[in-house]
């Protein structure tokens, strides 16, 4: 099975949950995680991963170049690019901001000079295999500074991770999304069974989860809610009120806890870090509820 | 002029630094802060303000007019996104969804007419006057879009069409080519970050676009009690850049957050640590004029 984690906004704590998830399940099942947040990874820091054991290249992005020796100063380009990537230099030449060019190639198609521009391949980042401490083989990638479609990467990874499962005979894969709804979620929760959607109490999770609800419902997937820092807003009930109305099943309720911020410092999962702790018993209670319900 | 604030990763409090920022620049320069975060854009939340203004961001996609196509198949072979499929004689077929608007389809067809405009709603911007002295202008991309960067142009080009002395920034998380591009053009880039080890690694990153946008960049060490300071400082000189201000974790902050009540109007010591900031942004680009 393949179970997305979603959750919108970043920083609602979607990873430190999924790594803590990963610690239990990894007894009942054979597992793999995916990192899906390829412009800004962490799940494999947070499981004690130091070294990858296998790392790709990926080269998917494109990129305009414009040869100034032929360009004529024409300006084409400059009017047509579609996302303003081109600019000129203080030399007076047209030049294409690599940082932010999408390769789409219309200033190629309308450059009276033949040949003054050219698409070129370039590296968009890297993706990457290691065995964590506990086992369960996880995919990260690294997106390179300024590439566009980190979507791509994350499709790339999510089927390394097939051919791992086929390989290893492993039963579920486990993605942890990016924060936000674009390509890189939508690659993230494309072709997985479910989705498990986290979110705070507060109006901004609540606004970003809900978005991250209509991206699930465009795969047409059942999904789950974990409540975060359960505990954080007392007044706050919309989130609750709006699973129940979508009938969104609560899986759980994490409380507010320190011991969170500091098995992050320590780059462990808080339910290995500090077992004892109220979020780790609540984390506990999910994994099980999982298990039980969701995993089989 | 312009500035941003960005993070490398989710949930640092960027946006909590970009408001309360905005907030106090407000009093010294006719500002408008532009909510590009354009996947989870909460600005206007933590401001407590319903957005308004509201303007459709439409996209070209190509319709074809079958009675004229030739089915000559070059639309389908320029298109980068593959959103173009063609059947075995050559018709061509629109996937919507792929389709990234730039025209090179329509560019190449040599048929007149056989590519005809079509556009579809991808998001929407949206101006809106804050209580505090400033305009927010805020990208928001439709749900079961993918692509964030045209939202990221249009709702910039929204901004800037506004009269302003100031335009402030508030970056989506990471830092591929959808920062970039929010970030572009800006005099100074401040990165808020945590001095966790998960903090610290996407902090170094954030650096790395700032260098390689050649832009000037300070760091912002938010909950600044709940790691080691010392290491974001190192990370922060390797590449040039400085720590400017530390925020201690705060039960007033999140309570602002929660409530949608910039914590520099509140009387509490957090207050002051938003107003010397400003204060420092202001001086740089006072004097830097
Ligand atoms: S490839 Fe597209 S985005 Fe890049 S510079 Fe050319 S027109 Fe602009
Ligand atoms: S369209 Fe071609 S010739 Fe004209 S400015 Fe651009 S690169 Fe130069
Ligand atoms: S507009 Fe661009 S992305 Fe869309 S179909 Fe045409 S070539 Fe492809
Ligand atoms: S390029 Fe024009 S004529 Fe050729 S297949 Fe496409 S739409 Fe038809």
């Amino acid at each position: 099975m393949q179970v997305a984690i979603a959750s919108g906004k970043g920083g609602v704590g979607k990873s430190t949950i999924t790594a803590s998830l990963l610690y239990f399940l990894k007894d009942k099942y054979r597992l793999i995680a995916v990192d899906a947040d390829a412009e800004a990874p962490n799940l494999g820091l947070l499981l004690g991963v130091e070294e990858w054991d296998k790392e790709r290249e990926h080269i998917g992005a494109k990129v305009a170049r414009i040869n100034t020796e032929t360009c004529v100063r024409c300006g084409i380009c400059y009017e047509r690019c579609p996302y303003e990537s081109i600019y000129i230099d203080e030399d007076g030449n047209y030049v294409v901001n690599e940082l932010t060019c999408e390769g789409c190639n219309v200033c190629g198609l309308v450059c009276p000079v033949p040949g003054t521009i050219t698409l070129e391949q370039a590296r968009s980042g890297v993706i990457r295999k290691a065995t964590t401490k506990y086992g369960f083989p996880i995919i990260s990638a690294q997106l390179d500074v300024g590439r566009p479609e980190s979507g791509k990467l994350v499709t790339e990874e999510k089927e390394w991770a097939k051919k791992l499962m086929d390989e290893l005979n492993l039963e579920h894969m486990i993605v942890d999304s990016a924060a936000g709804i674009g390509c890189q979620v939508i690659a993230s929760i494309g072709g997985a069974d479910l989705t498990i959607l986290i979110a705070e109490p507060t109006p901004a999770s609540l606004s970003d989860v809900q978005r991250a609800y209509k991206v699930v419902q465009h795969f047409r997937q059942p999904a789950y809610l974990i409540v975060n820092k359960a505990d954080l807003n007392p007044g706050f009930t919309a989130l609750r009120e709006w699973a129940e109305a979508e009938g969104i099943p609560i899986i759980g309720e994490v409380p507010y806890d320190r011991a969170i911020p500091k098995s992050m410092a320590m780059l462990k999962p808080v339910v290995e870090a500090f077992p004892d702790s109220p979020a780790s018993k609540a984390l506990k209670e999910i994994a099980e509820r999982i298990a039980e319900e969701i995993l089989g | 002029m312009q500035i941003a604030v960005s993070g490398g990763k989710g949930g640092t409090g960027k946006s909590t630094v970009a408001i309360n920022l905005a907030v106090e620049l407000a009093r010294r320069f006719k500002l408008v802060l532009a909510d590009l975060d354009v996947e989870a854009p909460n600005d206007h939340l933590l401001l407590g303000v319903e957005l308004a203004g509201e303007e459709p961001v439409n996209q070209f996609m190509p319709k074809f007019d079958y009675s004229k196509c030739t089915k000559c198949r070059k639309c389908a072979e320029v298109c980068e996104e593959h959103a173009i499929i063609t059947l075995k004689d050559g018709t061509p077929f629109l996937m919507p969804n792929l389709c990234s608007g730039c025209r090179a389809c329509e560019i190449v067809c040599p048929v007149p007419g056989a590519i005809q405009e079509a556009f579809r709603v991808i998001g929407h911007t949206y101006v809106t006057e804050t209580p505090y002295g400033f305009t927010l202008v805020t990208g928001k991309l439709r749900e079961g879009e993918e692509r964030s960067m045209p939202l990221v142009v249009e709702a910039k080009k929204r901004a800037r069409n506004l009269n302003y002395e100031l335009l402030m920034v508030d970056t989506a998380a990471g830092t591929g080519n959808t920062v970039s591009k929010a970030i572009e053009g800006s005099r100074l880039l401040i990165a808020v970050t945590e001095p966790t080890p998960l903090g610290i690694h996407d902090t170094e990153l954030i650096l790395k676009l700032g260098k390689l946008m050649g832009l000037k960049t300070w760091v912002v060490v938010n909950r600044s009690d709940l790691g080691d300071v010392e290491k974001v400082r190192e990370i922060t000189e390797k590449y040039g850049a400085e720590v400017v201000a530390e925020i201690p974790y705060s039960e007033n902050i999140v309570r602002s957050y929660v409530s949608g009540r910039p914590i520099v109007l509140e009387d509490v010591p957090e207050a002051k640590i938003f107003r010397e900031l400003a204060e420092k942004v202001a001086d740089f680009l006072g004097g830097d004029e």
